[in-house]
């Protein structure tokens, strides 16, 4: 934001840099302090009427969210689409279709932080909402299909005068504790990296109770040495934690299938594949929202088109990893020489449900390749396009696996062919309307972007940046190995110096 | 950051002329072609060289295909902490062409080894191997086998041999040359890869089929590379080589790969082994329950050994900045990936129980001497480090924060 002694980045610099450095990730000349203004000026402005139109859309399919469960809950499971042998139906689908995508932001803040991905503090903050989010929508779907929800706590290892345990043996109930456990943690993940920016916001608001509300949960955050040591500590022990995690979710709600007999369900690439595939989505997800809301809330110095020229390149490599899971679940069903497993293939690809499996393989495995081409990665209306096409296939990824695999189960005579009512697509729209319900909420309350995180990944960041020279005879910045981590310590009251007001960084 | 670097000269970068190593070509080669021989005539029973023969093929196959498949990542990620590193995976893959010469007594005793379904007498009688007919065929099988073993070959050579140019050259075209080929190169890898170790493993019990098969294999030789190259590098630095240009910071993150691999392992072997066991259909569980019996043991070491011990041990930061322990644990990790291998090839041949005599031993000690030799004649032969890279600055400045 016009600070001279900035350089200004541009798109074709950051596409073109030398290889023997590594390319700005803030562009536009943004020092610190641009990046506080573009992040927390979106939170501190009144919002426009088309944030109120958007949480109005939003709220409405919420609606029909609540109206639809209400009905189901009055009148029982018998109003969506099930029947016998399609016990399972859209609500499983949607389950497994909402934690999938919320597999993206912890892979995004916490196997990225691993691999030192320096690119991922642009999105990770809106990622990492968004999986809170999606994992929100997936947990509402296995409650209501348990028809009684009231019952609902009998999932839980609760003591109990009947003595009624879940069973330990059941796949369904580590889904319980794998799902509440990932949604645990990617609360707390995302919490400790808010921290330093809702002191931010604090120490810029102009309101008492703005004041006292985001200093609330500021939880007292000063920004000192020892706070940005114990906040570093933290952020390291939950990323080793969450790393598991983002494996072992999408594992377990794979063996919901894989430890069945039923073939199409029982293989045992299941578990990385599933994986691979939440990824994947997740990606997709990211994008959908990332690409318009860069645009509309002036991110794009922050969320730049490099940033979505990796995700497309994850995007790619995920989608053909799920290309090669289909390919040997293909090959290893006639491989076996199991008339079973060879029909319950042939029969998704060529059977009923035909139309699914191809849309499944149009959206997941062959429209991704266009990602080979930097162009298509780099041009960010086609990029969303693709997107949408990642969500649709990764919807029917799931619809394929749980509905083509049921309506024709071993017995002939019980075959049967599966449609959704308007229940079904109630609470399928309306799951969106809570998720588009709290990303709305979001934008407006929560800086979007991880603010300490992006400066500390800029060049200015750099103790030896040229634009610290002429400020050395304020205060040398520091030069510790902290320093690539925080923000170098803005020299006090430093008119030269390139960053903030000391406001920012939390006056002792 | 790149202000502090100290840049090495050529001649500290390359193998000493007085180091060791540059006797092993000779000595391994010879100790190798030694020990074949012995097992070969004294063993006296030759499907058990063969069987021996092949799981010491496969394990040392694993660690020159994952050392290929580091390199191969490191390119396509653009990764900048590993130059340094680099060469030394690019020495341990360029083995990858003998492999060709290698494979020859699979290949002239595949009959024996894949009876069940080589042998047309035989398999005609099994509907589900006369099934299978259309992949599991001689000629289709020795097709396979020439299309992966020219891949790597021409993989490994393609990448060390633009890098090794990349010394004198320098600039950024080779750099991003190899860069644009290593995503092919990564499909390519990943499809030959799976089904080599399909067609070589697997087929040892034709009835039996896991998806997750070549994930499996491909995980052990990933974790085997890696300790290896963790290994190598100590073992240069115990003579002073590349001293203060690898340094600890880069035994860390080998370390760390080490650690995450150690976990993926686990994680695959216990996925495949646990959808199997909790469906318990029949077809599936005889790869389990032909490992009864005292084979059981070795799988149960495996748990242990090949997971729970590497998994504790290298969790602790210290342990993987330190070379000694580091250096344990490489050896330790490798000795199981080895073990693996064994697990997986040898209770064809030896049904009623564990065993490991002699001839398991010359051929495990004659397949490790050759490759040995020839990786060694590669370190000689190029500088250690691709100087030319021009990531190098980074990767010699590269600490873990």
């Amino acid at each position: 934001m016009g600070n001279p002694a900035m350089k200004v980045y541009t798109e074709a610099d950051q596409l073109s840099y030398p290889i023997s450095e590594r390319a700005p990730l803030v562009l536009g000349g943004n020092d610190f302090h641009g990046v506080t203004e573009v992040v927390t000026g979106l939170v501190e402005r009144k919002p426009n009427w088309k944030w109120w139109a958007a949480l109005a859309a939003s709220l409405a399919m919420l609606s029909v969210y609540g109206i639809s469960v209400a009905w189901l809950v009055w009148q029982g499971t018998g109003v969506w689409g099930l029947n016998n042998p399609v016990f399972w139906g859209w609500a499983i689908v949607n389950f497994v279709f909402w934690v999938g995508i919320g597999h993206a932001g912890t892979l995004i803040s916490a196997v990225l932080f691993l691999f030192r991905q320096k690119w991922r503090t642009g999105i990770n903050r809106a990622a990492e909402a968004m999986t809170l989010f999606a994992v929100a929508c997936a947990l509402s779907f296995p409650t209501i299909h348990v028809g009684r929800i009231w019952l609902l706590y009998y999932a839980a290892p609760l003591p109990n005068q009947m003595a009624a345990w879940p069973n330990f043996r059941s796949p369904l109930v580590w889904d319980f504790f794998a799902v509440s456990i990932y949604g645990t943690v990617s609360l707390l993940f995302w919490y400790t990296g808010l921290i330093p920016d809702l002191a931010t916001v604090r120490d810029r608001a102009r309101t008492k109770y703005r004041r006292m509300i985001y200093g609330f949960f500021a939880l007292g955050w000063r920004g000192s040495n020892r706070h940005w040591q114990n906040y570093e500590v933290a952020y390291g022990i939950l990323a080793g934690l969450a790393t598991p995690l983002v494996l072992s979710v999408h594992s377990i709600v794979s063996f919901d299938f894989a430890t069945s007999q039923v073939p199409g369900w029982h293989t045992t690439i299941f578990p990385p594949y599933f994986v691979a595939g939440a990824i994947f989505s997740g990606f997709g997800m990211v994008l959908t929202l990332l690409v318009p809301s860069r645009k509309w809330f002036g991110l794009e110095d922050v969320v730049t088109i490099r940033h979505l020229d990796n995700m497309a390149k994850i995007i790619l490599l995920t989608g053909s990893i799920v290309g090669y899971a289909y390919g040997m679940e293909f090959f290893i069903a006639w491989y076996s020489g199991n008339p079973y497993e060879q029909f319950a293939f042939v029969n998704r690809a060529f059977g009923p449900y035909a139309w699914a499996y191809w849309i499944m393989l149009g959206c997941n495995v062959i429209t991704p390749q266009v990602f080979w081409f930097k162009w298509c990665r780099t041009t960010p209306w086609f990029l969303f396009i693709i997107s949408i096409f990642v969500n649709i296939g990764m919807w029917f990824e799931r619809f394929v696996i749980v509905v083509t695999t049921l309506a024709q189960d071993f017995m002939v005579s019980a075959w049967d062919y599966y449609s959704p009512t308007i229940v079904d697509w109630g609470c399928f729209i309306g799951s969106f309307g809570l998720f588009c319900t709290l990303y709305t909420l979001f934008v407006r309350f929560v800086p979007q972007v991880a603010m300490a995180e992006v400066k500390s990944v800029m060049k200015v960041a750099d103790p030896h940046h040229p634009a610290w020279e002429h400020a050395e005879s304020v205060a040398a910045p520091a030069t510790d190995e902290g320093a690539s981590v925080a923000p170098p310590a803005a020299p006090d009251g430093g008119e030269t110096a390139p960053d903030v007001p000391p406001s920012e960084e939390g006056a002792e | 950051m790149g202000h502090h670097v100290k840049l090495p000269t050529v001649e500290e970068l390359q193998l000493p002329a007085d180091h060791p190593w540059r006797n092993v070509p000779k000595i391994g080669m010879t100790l190798g072609l030694v020990c074949f021989a012995v097992a070969w005539f004294a063993g006296g029973d030759h499907h058990q060289f063969l069987f021996a023969y092949l799981a010491a093929f496969l394990f040392t196959l694993g660690l020159a295909l994952g050392s290929l498949f580091f390199t191969l990542f490191q390119h396509a990620a653009s990764a900048g902490w590993s130059v340094v590193v680099r060469r030394t995976a690019e020495n341990l893959m360029a083995p990858l062409p003998v492999f060709i010469l290698l494979f020859l007594p699979i290949f002239f005793g595949r009959h024996e080894l894949y009876h069940h379904w080589m042998d047309l007498e035989h398999a005609k009688h099994d509907p589900i191997l006369v099934g299978k007919a259309p992949f599991l065929n001689e000629g289709f099988w020795m097709i396979r086998a020439a299309v992966y073993l020219s891949v790597w070959t021409v993989l490994s050579w393609w990448f060390r041999s633009n890098s090794v140019a990349q010394d004198t050259e320098g600039g950024e075209a080779i750099t991003r040359k190899l860069q644009v080929t290593s995503y092919p190169g990564v499909i390519a890898f990943g499809l030959t890869i799976t089904f080599a170790g399909i067609d070589w493993a697997m087929s040892l019990d034709p009835h039996w089929y896991s998806t997750m098969w070549g994930v499996y294999y491909f995980a052990n030789s990933i974790v085997s590379a890696f300790a290896l190259l963790g290994l190598t590098l100590l073992l240069l630095r115990e003579r002073g080589v590349l001293e203060g240009v690898v340094t600890k910071e880069h035994y860390h993150d080998i370390g760390k790969f080490v650690f995450a691999f150690t976990v993926f392992w686990a994680y695959i072997g216990f996925s495949q082994y646990f959808l199997i066991w909790y469906a318990n259909i029949p077809e599936e569980t005889m790869f389990y329950s032909h490992r009864g019996g005292s084979w059981s043991n070795l799988g149960a070491a495996l748990m242990v050994g090949h997971f729970a011990i590497p998994f504790l041990f290298l969790m602790g930061r210290s342990i993987k900045r330190y070379a000694p322990t580091l250096k344990a644990a490489c050896i330790w990790v490798i000795v199981f990936c080895f073990l693996d291998i064994y697990y997986v090839v040898m209770p064809t041949h030896y049904k009623y129980g564990f065993s490991f005599g002699l001839t398991e031993l010359l051929c495990l000690v004659g397949m490790v001497s050759i490759y040995a030799a020839v990786a060694t004649r590669f370190m000689a032969s190029a500088a250690l480090v691709p100087h030319g890279d021009p990531r190098l600055k980074e990767s010699l400045a590269f600490t873990n924060f």
